[in-house]
């Protein structure tokens, strides 16, 4: 335990090497989804992202054209070389590569080791060199050309595109306008809305607190999907309509429960003689809780920002219900579902992309909150 | 107008109107309704402070009651319907569901659920909270920690088929085991362990929430009683379970229940992990599958949820009610 | 009244620009499309001014070309048309017809969803004359009609469903240069597919690629196989019977089916991985075995959308093929086809809903999507040379071909069954292999249902 004077420097190492494995488990799925942002639905499927990184040896298949043939001393010879293919550019870009091994046929496509000569089906006589060129000799001009089967070593390989797909899609900037309009307000009205509540449940003295404290608890269990579909038509009925006010409603409405009840609870273990204190100096109830109150609570503030923020940031459901569906009001999480993964939903890349993405502002405002889970603030208020 | 003006405006105006509301009402209650001046001064700021509460609650106890309660009143009352909504059935929903035997899967599964995410995500949070108080590189560490909270479910889902896809080259698992000679197999697959594989998503989810809101407590912790603990001669440990648990017991009370609520809300993992196959249907992924179908039965499933929820509505009350003395 | 139209479509085409923001992909006038139909429709009809809102299924590049598509009824009328789509239509439709805030045309992809929706009244007849329209109009137009026919709010069957896009299912995709390589003919009959998989397996290959794994929905894939199945061992009356539950889903002739989808997945070596690998790989990823390098397995059973989840660059006719699921050589049920296809309803009536079905009724409406991708349909008056690649023509072809043609059971069924336990019991028969308990589980369901 680190924060003990006179501790040994063992304690200390034994600590952070704790931390650290800890870490690493709760990061390296991540890493996982990380490293897949920067690769394509294809690699993502044919190999674990580990792999990444490293040169791997790949098997790829090319269609020799027979254009180029030429006759010589009786027999036809086709020369080329497996790596101009164009359809393997993505992988060999500057048009070479080192071949081990080749063959005629997908299901022994190593059959033959770089260099060597082998026989042609139908006739004829097949020769890949390690530099990809190869020699094809046939005793009759070919209809078709074969098809080569070979196995090469390729470079690491990642992309941005799926970076330049989330970030630079149509749209995506007022989405991401959109989607701040909704967080910012749904994440401060029911902080302050709560805040006074909470106080008034903590530190106020009247009948029917104890059902109320009940009644909170009791709704941080309803689940949402019940609340849909009366609420929205309650907003129809009313005039709201789908629209930010009605989103705003929503979010707040149900963020509550669970800001009062975080804030309740942080604010009754306040020490009760500074507040009793501040009573007898003559304070009203709004000074005490603007004055000493909410200062004294931003750690539970902070902290449930940070929650609240998230919720709203990565809601689909909610978004989905109570906005209406055009481009102006378009969220960003509706915005990637809808227009960027396409139906029947999957490209992984861009979701590994836009998951990543979007935890880069939560992020940010975790740091910044963070400054405000501090310690002290009621250092010297209890003797 | 830009669109940037136009956000900016709706949150000024948003966020204005409630900043406006507590400090207008409360400016109208103080001077002008009972003035704490005159004649009637003592009887009017009595009067003031028993009003007062109600202005400070009446926001959220309008939005509570208007976005949550009333959703559940009239859900209740759709339960005792059948799926046309037409025809009177009583408690049949409830009678059909006890008698399904899926529905009994996924209780005795979300019973699994309810014990074991909370209780580890709690421990892991108070753990890394702990550990990383006084670390250099806590705060670094904790960003880390808290990052799978700030990934939607979605993206969570994906992260997690990396790790438990049956297929070696995609999951990491199965390629471990892969490379030792095991034969692969589908961790999803594995009846009764594989609840405990989605459990662990949502324990990796939550430990970020356990550890910031029990990070906030422990900092809140008056310095004083460490310091005299130490003098006294206690050990780390000491200090630890004797004086820093005890202090944080309420937070770790709500920390608890937070989470264990979640667990009863949150369908998304089963539902994309699994779609409740191979026995792990838990309640909410279980009402899913009527959600916008048969609503009686929805409904329904989600009352038997809410019971649930009762004993820790109980001893939550309990614990207040011992603060409050 | 010629240049009166020119007048107009001139003035319109400006109008739909500034609306829809996009341009009509194809010029009016271009070779091989009817734009007679075009024009006369046009000067019929004109909703200026008026906002048509239409919700769908399509997202991402089908919903850019459903939008393609609708710029020429908005070129046409002048109406404002928005078009959103979303990938949980099914539940968004649900709360936006309770909650009263209804678009006015709907896209549902499963009719059994817009059944309910009829019921609940919540869709606006299209009236006989449409439905005699259909009758004369698409191949098998009274199926089409059925189809579409729901029992509304009062109990009365009406149309209320206008199919416009149709998907083929019962396809099978095959590397034909794999084929070739080791000599394998695509198979006539289910018999020739049979001894062909048993070949494969013989010569250590093989022979499937199966993938159920979709989310929430994994076990959708089986629910076609079965449904191909049932198609291949029984009358269409009898399939008919088993949709309503006329014929119970754990009689034998249902348990067969799913036996006979069984020998497929649960075979020794027949799919790739085996039953448990196929239960959960994800059907998006399930086809990429027949193009690794030695190929994971020859053949892959899936409906004609799957060539999107095919890795970049595979070509048809080079990389990829497809055949008819041939039906038995023995007996007499000759070539039955499963399909589904999406159906627009009317969730919100006004003029220019009218309209769009109207304009549903016009060849161009379905050569604008024909020529762009992932377009079948069964309306007569089209000109099959505007399909934008071979692939869709062959599909056609097998729809033109077919004796029979059924939609999809699972689409049809109660949303409880056929998008839920149905899924849920062929995932467990796939990895358990007890078809009669799964079959009973799935009537048990489909009986508590009230």
């Amino acid at each position: 335990m680190d924060n003990i004077a006179g501790q040994n420097s063992g304690g200390r190492v034994a600590v952070n090497i704790t931390v650290l494995v800890l870490v690493l488990l709760w990061l390296l799925p991540t890493v996982g989804l990380f490293v897949s942002s920067f690769r394509d639905r294809d690699q993502i499927s044919n190999s674990g992202w580990w792999l990444a990184p490293m040169a791997v040896d790949l098997n790829f298949r090319t269609r020799v054209a027979t254009d180029g043939a030429r006759e010589e001393g009786g027999v036809f010879v086709l020369e080329g070389n497996v790596f101009a293919d164009p359809a393997l550019a993505a992988n060999f870009p500057d048009g070479a590569g080192v071949v081990a091994a080749y063959g005629t046929r997908a299901v022994a496509p190593t059959e033959f080791v770089a260099g060597e000569v082998s026989e042609l089906r139908g006739g004829g006589n097949l020769v890949v060199n390690r530099d990809g060129s190869y020699r094809i000799e046939a005793p009759e001009a070919l209809d078709r050309g074969p098809t080569l089967y070979f196995e090469a070593r390729t470079p690491p390989k990642f992309t941005l595109a799926n970076y330049q797909t989330v970030l630079f899609a149509d749209g995506m900037d007022r989405a991401f306008i959109n989607t701040l309009t909704v967080t910012i307000p749904a994440t401060i009205i029911p902080i302050l809305i709560a805040a006074f509540a909470a106080y008034a449940l903590a530190w106020m003295d009247f009948p029917g607190r104890g059902l109320l404290i009940a009644a909170v608890v009791g709704l941080l269990v309803v689940p949402l999907q019940l609340a849909l579909v009366p609420l929205l038509r309650l907003h129809t009925d009313i005039g709201i309509g789908q629209s930010f006010v009605g989103i705003w409603l929503a979010h707040t409405g149900f963020g509550l429960p669970l800001a009062v009840y975080l804030l309740r609870n942080y604010m009754a273990g306040l020490p009760r003689d500074i507040i009793e204190s501040a009573r007898v100096d003559g304070a009203t109830d709004f000074q005490i809780f603007i004055r000493i109150i909410l200062p004294l609570s931003f750690p539970a503030l902070a902290s449930f920002a940070i929650f609240q923020f998230l919720w709203t940031w990565n809601d689909l459901l909610v978004a989905k219900v109570f906005l209406p569906s055009g481009a102006d009001t378009q969220v960003m999480t509706v915005k990637i579902a809808d227009d960027l993964l396409g139906s029947r939903g999957g490209d992984w890349g861009i979701l590994a992309t836009a998951a990543f993405v979007s935890i880069a502002v939560p992020l940010a405002v975790f740091f910044t909150m963070q400054r405000y889970l501090v310690r002290g603030l009621l250092a010297g208020s209890v003797k | 107008m830009s669109p940037v003006l136009q956000g900016i405006l709706t949150i000024i105006i948003g966020v204005g109107g409630c900043v406006g509301y507590f400090y207008g009402s409360n400016l109208l209650l103080d001077k002008v309704i009972f003035p704490a001046r005159g004649a009637n001064i003592g009887r009017n700021i009595n009067r003031a402070n028993q009003v007062r509460p109600w202005l400070f609650l009446f926001p959220a106890v309008f939005a509570l009651g208007v976005y949550l309660a009333y959703p559940v009143v009239g859900s209740f009352y759709r339960s005792l319907f059948d799926r046309s909504g037409a025809n009177f059935i009583g408690l049949g929903n409830y009678v059909d569901l006890f008698n399904e035997g899926t529905f009994r899967v996924a209780v005795f599964n979300n019973l699994l659920w309810v014990l074991v995410v909370p209780a580890l995500a709690t421990f892991f949070g108070l753990l890394i909270a702990q550990l990383t108080d006084r670390l250099r590189w806590g705060n670094i560490a904790k960003s880390l920690i808290f990052m799978p909270m700030a990934i939607s479910f979605v993206g969570a889902s994906l992260i997690w088929r990396f790790v438990y896809s049956a297929n070696p080259d995609i999951g990491i698992i199965n390629a471990l085991r892969d490379a030792m000679g095991l034969a692969v197999l589908d961790p999803l697959q594995v009846q009764f362990w594989n609840n405990f594989f989605l459990m662990f998503i949502l324990v990796w989810i939550q430990t970020g929430f356990a550890m910031v809101i029990l990070s906030a407590a422990l900092r809140g912790i008056p310095e004083e009683t460490i310091e005299a603990a130490i003098i006294d001669g206690a050990n780390p440990f000491q200090v630890f379970f004797k004086i820093k648990v005890p202090q944080i017991m309420g937070t770790i009370v709500v920390v608890w229940t937070t989470i264990t609520i979640l667990v009863l809300k949150v369908f998304d993992i089963v539902y994309t992990m699994t779609g409740g196959n191979f026995g792990t249907h838990i309640l909410p992924s279980y009402m899913m599958t009527y959600m916008f179908r048969d609503d009686g039965r929805a409904t329904a499933v989600a009352f038997v949820i809410m019971l649930l929820v009762l004993p820790v509505m109980i001893w939550n009350i309990r614990q207040a009610r011992a603060e409050m003395r | 009244m010629k240049s009166k139209f020119y007048a107009g479509v001139a003035a319109l085409a400006l109008t739909a620009g500034a609306a829809q923001g996009q341009d009509l992909i194809i010029a009016p006038g271009t070779d091989g499309f009817n734009w007679e139909s075009f024009d006369a429709f046009a000067a019929a009809h004109d909703f200026a001014g008026e906002t048509l809102t239409i919700t769908g299924p399509w997202t991402g590049a089908d919903g850019q070309m459903v939008n393609n598509m609708l710029a020429y009824f908005a070129a046409a009328t002048g109406a404002d048309v928005r078009y959103s789509g979303s990938d949980s239509f099914e539940q968004d439709i649900v709360i936006a017809v309770q909650a009263n805030s209804a678009p006015n045309l709907a896209v549902f992809p499963q009719p059994g969803l817009a059944a309910d929706m009829a019921a609940r009244g919540a869709l606006a007849p299209l009236g006989a004359e449409t439905a005699q329209w259909m009758v004369e109009n698409y191949a098998a137009g009274q199926s089409w009609v059925d189809l579409g026919t729901y029992a509304g709010a009062d109990g009365a069957a009406e149309m209320f469903g206008f199919f416009y896009k149709v998907d083929v299912k019962s396809l099978v995709w095959y590397s034909p240069e794999q084929f070739e390589e080791a000599g394998y003919d695509v198979p006539e009959t289910l018999e020739d597919l049979i001894a062909l998989s048993e070949q494969i397996v013989a010569d250590g290959g093989t022979p499937w690629c199966i993938g159920l794994g979709s989310g929430a929905a994994t076990g959708w894939p089986a629910t076609d196989w079965v449904e191909d199945m049932m198609l291949r061992l029984h009358a269409p009356e009898v399939y008919d019977a088993w949709v309503s539950n006329e014929l119970a889903f754990n009689s034998p002739e249902v348990v067969q089916a799913i036996e006979m989808y069984g020998q497929f997945v649960r075979s020794d070596g027949w799919a790739q991985g085996g039953p448990e690998a196929s239960a959960t790989t994800d059907f998006r990823d399930s086809p990429a075995g027949l193009f690794q390098i030695p190929p994971a397995c020859y053949m892959h059973k899936q409906a004609s959308f799957i060539p999107t989840f095919f890795p970049e660059g595979a070509e048809y006719g080079a990389d990829y093929d497809f055949f008819y699921f041939p039906s038995s050589g023995a007996g007499d049920l000759g070539n039955p086809v499963l399909g589904a296809g999406t159906v627009f309803a009317i969730t919100s009536d006004s003029p220019a809903a009218r309209g769009l079905i109207e304009f549903f009724k016009t060849p161009i409406a379905h050569e604008v999507w024909m020529a762009q991708s992932g377009f079948l349909t069964p309306h007569t008056g089209v000109n099959l040379d505007v399909f934008s690649n071979e692939s869709l023509r062959a599909m056609n072809e097998i729809l033109l071909n077919a004796t029979t043609f059924r939609f999809d059971a699972s689409d049809l069924m109660p949303g409880e069954i056929g998008a839920g336990a149905f899924w849920t019991g062929m995932v467990d028969y796939t990895t358990q292999g007890d078809a009669q308990a799964a079959a009973d589980a799935i009537q048990a369901r489909w009986q508590a249902m009230r």
